[in-house]
């Protein structure tokens, strides 16, 4: 009876993920949330550290810095999409890309009021992934991965082949303005230490308020959905808004990352959108921990420096990020956040 | 309470739900029996939107409900259980309950932080204790027995105050002291809720059924009280000849 019953519902009622993986992240982000005191004393620490990292930096070093927490920002929107909503993209670089040309083409061509150039790079990506998502989220399994993968390769095609956006060479020389924050203050990014400053401030914004909002009744939708989204409906919560939510914020996310990035480099160019940038998003994540949100900015950090000071002797850093990748899926799938969990977390439980 | 008429449904060349139609009355258990493969769970799959029907309607208090998405029709007051348990195993059996619970909040507080949305924690509570499964509160649903899983099955579906509870075969690889238990607790519930409840094996739900519907091969065979059940020849036919054909 048993055998004919699991035969029918497996049609209708879709079989967790098991040797995938994806299903091998999705079990280690189980255990952890964000909410945890440790991950809260490990992302203390790591925000002091990035407090005083520019006296000990030096320029060079400081602007890296600023582009690990630009690139964190794709890691934690992958994050949001993984760790929560059990949604493997493998194409945030997508929302990262448009919103640097969208900031760059404004720039070169409309205005420099950052303010504006915000709200348009915002809602451009706002609509796009509302309407990527709408079509992707239907999608089951491992076709969510593979829309969103060849969306963001379309993008990178397309702005490769588009002279009038600059074509492989991308957009360069994009003026660097000056914000105003209030009347009569003004910030400039042409000084590394303002620049780093707020990038982090902002960042740590960004993160507190994911934080805050993934730990409310919507977010725990979303743990439900990861856990098992199938059953959802039955409970009364249609799971397709829920996920569309977490896209759309999880775009936008990305999307401040690469809002920035052109004011860093002064220039955009189509890799920005591509496979590349998307894995490195998926590798930080993995290697900070799924399901921890400070977990992926950690994890860029690491990886962006472990890339720059790599690249520097050779050319195939990609094997490394691939090394990486095989390394961590199969001896430490929680990352370095649920190494932390299980080290000082079983510690504290010796004691009475 | 809820009612089906005339539904069908076929996968391919086979029908698995024929021209079925029968009336759950308000607050008794009525008993949905059959052998394997009759149609017992696909009838349930076209009344809680699982799948849609070819044919037919089903109706809630009067009301149309035929092809409304499973979403609509819990928050309409329609639950379902599994026949094959269906929970979040990753999540603790309180969080199982109270995001279960949680889904009568109001839609306006879906941003408030989950420590000040007291009211499904203490709700869920409440469900765990009267199930029996207040000590195993912080556990995960996937580190329970089996038993407990099939409880906690019922008690998400409690947890939404529904009009109709639906259980496909919560008794299914239970032993029968459990079994006992479990018919007790169905019971005590059909006060409150109108009970639609399918079960493999006839001599179960005798006792506890108000009516019973006999599906096999798609069709209803036999509708009437649990004592006219076995008596029917058509019931005897279709149970020994699906053992035939087992065997
Ligand atoms: N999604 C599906 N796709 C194809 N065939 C299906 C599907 N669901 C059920 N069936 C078939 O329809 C018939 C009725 O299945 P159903 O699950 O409703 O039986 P059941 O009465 O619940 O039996 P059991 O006692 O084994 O649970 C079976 O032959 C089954 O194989
Ligand atoms: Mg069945």
């Amino acid at each position: 009876m048993l055998q004919a019953q699991q035969q029918a519902q497996t049609t209708d009622i879709e079989s967790r993920p098991a040797g995938t993986v994806a299903g091998r992240l999705l079990r280690a982000v189980r255990s952890g949330g964000s909410n945890s005191t440790l991950l809260r004393q490990i992302a203390l620490v790591s925000l002091l550290l990035a407090a005083i990292f520019p006296l000990f930096g030096g320029s060079f070093f400081t602007r890296l810095a600023i582009e690990a927490l630009l690139f964190g920002c794709i890691a934690l929107s992958v994050d949001i999409l993984l760790g929560y909503a059990g949604l493997l993209s493998l194409g945030q670089a997508a929302y990262f890309g448009l919103a640097a040309y969208v900031a760059a083409l404004m720039y070169l061509h409309v205005t420099q009021s950052f303010w504006l150039v915000l709200l348009t790079a915002s809602a451009s990506v706002g609509v796009f992934s509302f309407l990527l998502g709408a079509v992707a989220i239907r999608a089951k399994g491992v076709y969510f991965a593979l829309i969103t993968f060849g969306v963001a390769e379309i993008l990178s095609k397309i702005t490769h082949n588009t002279r009038a956006i600059g074509g492989s060479d991308g957009l360069i020389g994009i003026p660097v303005p000056s914000i105003r924050l209030l009347p009569g203050l003004e910030i400039e990014f042409a000084n590394n230490y303002v620049f780093y400053y707020l990038v982090l401030g902002t960042v740590c914004l960004l993160y507190l308020g994911t934080r805050r909002i993934l730990n409310t009744a919507f977010g725990s939708v979303l743990r439900a959905i990861r856990d098992n989204s199938d059953r959802v409906p039955y409970l009364g919560y249609n799971p397709f808004w829920y996920k569309l939510l977490a896209y759309v914020m999880a775009a936008q996310i990305a999307a401040f990352g690469g809002l920035i990035y052109p004011l860093l480099r002064g220039f955009v160019a189509p890799h920005l959108f591509g496979f590349e940038v998307s894995t490195k998003a998926v590798v930080m994540s993995l290697v900070g921990g799924v399901g921890t949100l400070i977990g992926p900015l950690m994890g860029s950090v690491i990886i962006t420096f472990l890339e720059s000071v790599v690249g520097s002797y050779t050319e195939r850093h990609l094997i490394l990020l691939g090394i990486i990748f095989i390394v961590f899926v199969m001896f430490l799938p929680d990352g370095l956040c649920g190494l932390a969990q299980r080290t000082f977390g079983a510690g504290r439980k010796v004691k009475p | 309470m809820i009612r089906v008429i005339d539904l069908s449904k076929s996968f391919g060349a086979l029908r698995a739900v024929n021209h079925l139609s029968f009336e759950a009355m308000p607050n008794c258990i009525t008993s949905i029996i059959g052998p394997n493969g009759a149609g017992k769970s696909t009838a349930f799959n076209l009344i809680a939107g699982t799948l849609r029907p070819d044919s037919g309607r089903v109706e809630l208090e009067g009301h149309d409900v035929t092809g409304e998405p499973a979403y609509r029709l819990a928050k309409l007051g329609v639950a379902r259980s599994f026949q094959i348990t269906n929970l979040f195993f990753g999540l603790s059996v309180l969080e199982n309950v109270r995001f279960a619970c949680q889904s009568l909040e109001s839609r306006n507080r879906f941003l408030t932080r989950l420590d000040r949305l007291s009211a499904p924690v203490r709700r869920a509570t409440e469900i765990l204790e009267e199930f029996g499964l207040d000590e195993s509160a912080d556990q995960l649903v996937g580190n329970l027995s089996h038993g407990d899983q099939r409880r906690v099955e019922i008690a998400i579906c409690m947890a939404l105050t529904p009009r109709v509870l639906m259980l496909d075969e919560p008794t299914q690889g239970m032993s029968p002291a459990e079994t006992a238990e479990i018919d007790t607790l169905i019971k005590s519930l059909a006060g409150r809720v109108t009970v639609l409840l399918i079960e493999h094996d006839i001599d179960l739900v005798m006792n506890i059924s108000d009516h019973v519907i006999v599906m096999h091969q798609g069709r209803k065979l036999f509708e009437g009280p649990p004592n006219e059940v076995r008596a029917s020849p058509a019931v005897r036919e279709a149970y020994l000849g699906a053992e035939h054909a087992a065997a």
